[in-house]
């Protein structure tokens, strides 16, 4: 396919209603592969050969794309002609003004932020630039922990390749495994049975029960609602005790298989589990209600950080920012390898994209996965697998809705062994989205915008 | 001036550091080097109230120039590296550090690759390493209080 006509072909995707859902170079930097998703849950790879090191950028077409743009370009040193500044991303052997957005002016000033944190905070570096308390511009430099774990994936076998998916990231963890496995399994022509389906469901629930609970504890914290924050810790805590006792892993790593899964668990056991979700359920709603009421709590969250449904879409915003302005895009609606029937994504009433939507997002989410978690944490839980009998591929693309929104893993193969992983989390979709958020909010707002986002850096940088 | 500066190491080598048969606090700064998180959530952890770090009188602090020890997590990053020993320079002696969890042991998963130099002694100097991956919040507990002499060691 010559450079042209795949401008052309993601342009016409684009207008005929595909969204952008990630952009990889191959691993000898030769090609770039933009993966599209339509509503439905189908995906499709436009690949372009790159002519003399250069493919033509498709960043004005998707601007969500920049990231992934930015990353190939310092990766895979493949060119992005009509990208420009082409800033660097994951290289910070590189001046300061070649990564920062020039701001200039009598009045701006700089509040330079990390890349290490007053608190027990992931690595990463926020230059904020402001104009007396209010900010103008955020440039957020991310990849202070890229570990090269794509990289360090290619040549393993698809089994082993796994752990390089799953220790991304902890918060993580089960979503970034099954995606891979289920791009393995869609590469394999593997289809995953009813029990395999449903342990995996039940996982990825359990992920982010935990999830849900710590970021509505966090938020507490940024506001400084001690009361809250020990509340919802408290539950934090139990919620991956119950992961150590069904699993025997908090993080629940090690559960996820290629193929299949080995969790065998009595019926007995499984019902003390659906007891615990059920407390769980009645303690969490006890410290929403609480918290509605709450007017120092409250008072701190309408109309900052706001991310309308214009800006999320063209942002390519996912996961609870997406849906907190509105936007009905949940994968688990749509994920006939999961057991997820009859599944609808939710939104807020007041779906205006700002801070209490998004905090108020976790708790009607949290509502669907204690839904879903009683509904299949039910009679015993045995060994399963995926079946053969599909069509096997070169590449395989699996996509799964972890806690911070869409999570895509692409695996090109040659024959058992990685030839390229590739994965884009849904907090690395949502970066970009933080940066835009803050733009005109007061300062010390900032830190609660972040947290109402709480994104992983470790699954951005991988 | 510099004669001054040496007894003042001196002295807070002397006095400083809580010792065994003393139960006194510490002031923890933790650094991420190139985590995946896991550690963080689980330092995290033993704030919580059901493990509650403050009780033992120890408490994690803003600035390194505020801390006693270096809490040190992952792998570290060839892009944190600067940062590390930047943070490491800034501790005032004498200092604690301590490698937590298999990635900060000796890389884990990751090693040694283009982006990371493995573990946490490959960069600077380590008093006690914390194993797991991640370790509990339990095992950061006996690791820490370990590391300043208010534990024994178990054999």
């Amino acid at each position: 396919m010559s450079s042209v006509s795949y401008r052309e072909q993601i342009a016409a995707a684009l207008e005929s209603g595909w969204r952008f859902a990630g952009l990889h170079a191959t691993s000898d930097g030769s090609s770039v592969r933009t993966l599209l998703a339509d509503a439905t849950g189908a995906t499709r790879l436009e690949t372009a050969v790159a002519q003399q090191g250069q493919v033509p950028s498709i960043v004005d077409l998707a601007p969500a794309a920049g990231w992934d743009e930015r990353e190939a370009h310092d990766l895979y040193a493949v060119g992005f002609a009509g990208h420009e500044p082409l800033r660097p991303l994951v290289d910070h052997d590189l001046r300061l003004d070649s990564w920062t957005v020039p701001v200039f002016g009598r009045d701006p000033y700089q509040v330079a932020v990390g890349p290490i944190h007053a608190g027990i905070i992931e690595s990463g570096h926020f230059r904020l630039h402001v104009v007396g308390e209010r900010i103008l511009h955020l440039d957020a430099r991310l990849f202070y922990k890229h570990r090269g774990l794509e990289r360090a994936a290619e040549g393993c076998t698809l089994d082993e390749g796994l752990a390089y998916a799953t220790r991304a990231c902890a918060a993580c963890a089960v979503a970034n495994g099954v995606a891979y496995a289920h791009a393995c399994e869609h590469a394999l022509g593997l289809t995953p049975d009813v029990e395999l389906a449903r342990v995996r469901t039940i996982l990825l629930e359990l992920e982010r029960l935990w999830s849900h609970l710590n970021d509505l504890a966090a938020v507490c914290s940024g506001v400084g609602l001690a009361a809250g924050n020990t509340h919802f810790a408290g539950l934090t805590e139990r919620a991956r005790r119950l992961n150590a006792k069904l699993t025997g892993h908090r993080f629940l790593f090690g559960t996820i298989h290629v193929g299949r899964s080995d969790i065998t668990l009595h019926r007995d056991d499984v019902r003390l589990a659906a007891d615990e979700v059920a407390a769980l359920r009645a303690e969490a709603r006890r410290g929403w209600r609480e918290l509605q009421f709450n007017r120092s709590f409250q008072d701190r969250l309408p109309d900052i950080g706001v991310v309308d449904a214009a800006a999320a879409v063209r942002l390519g915003a996912t996961g609870p920012a997406a849906r907190a302005a509105g936007l009905a895009d949940d994968l688990r609606a749509s994920s006939p390898r999961l057991d997820y029937a009859g599944f609808e994504a939710v939104t807020p009433e007041r779906a205006v994209g700002d801070v209490q939507a998004r905090v108020e997002q976790r708790t009607l989410e949290l509502e669907q996965t204690f839904a879903v978690l009683a509904r299949l944490l039910e009679g015993r839980i045995g060994p399963a697998v995926a079946s053969p009998g599909g069509e096997e591929r070169a590449i395989g693309i699996g996509r799964v809705e972890s806690p911070r929104g869409a999570t895509s893993c692409i695996v090109e193969r040659r024959d058992d062994r990685v030839e390229r992983l590739r994965l884009r989390t849904g907090s690395y979709a949502n970066w970009p989205v933080v940066a835009y958020a803050a733009v005109d909010n007061l300062l010390p707002d900032f830190p609660l915008i972040n947290k109402s986002f709480e994104l992983c850096y470790a699954c951005a940088d991988r | 001036m510099l004669t001054l500066f040496r007894d003042l190491r001196r002295l807070r080598r002397d006095i400083g550091l809580p010792r065994p048969d003393r139960g006194r606090s510490l002031a923890i700064r933790h650094v991420d080097a190139g985590s995946c998180n896991g550690c963080e959530h689980e330092l995290g952890a033993t704030a919580n109230p059901l493990h509650d770090i403050q009780r033992f009188g120890l408490d994690i602090v803003a600035s390194p120039r505020h801390a006693d020890m270096l809490l040190v997590t992952g792998p570290v990053t060839r892009n944190m590296e600067r940062a590390l020993r930047k943070t490491y320079d800034a501790t005032p002696d004498p200092k604690l550090v301590v490698a937590v969890g298999v990635c900060g042991i000796s890389g884990g998963q990751f090693g040694v690759n283009y982006a990371t130099r493995g573990g946490v002694d490959q960069v600077v100097p380590v008093d006690v390493y914390i194993p797991g991956c991640p370790p509990r919040p339990e095992a950061l507990l006996y690791g820490i209080l370990l590391a300043v002499g208010r534990l024994r060691q178990r054999k």
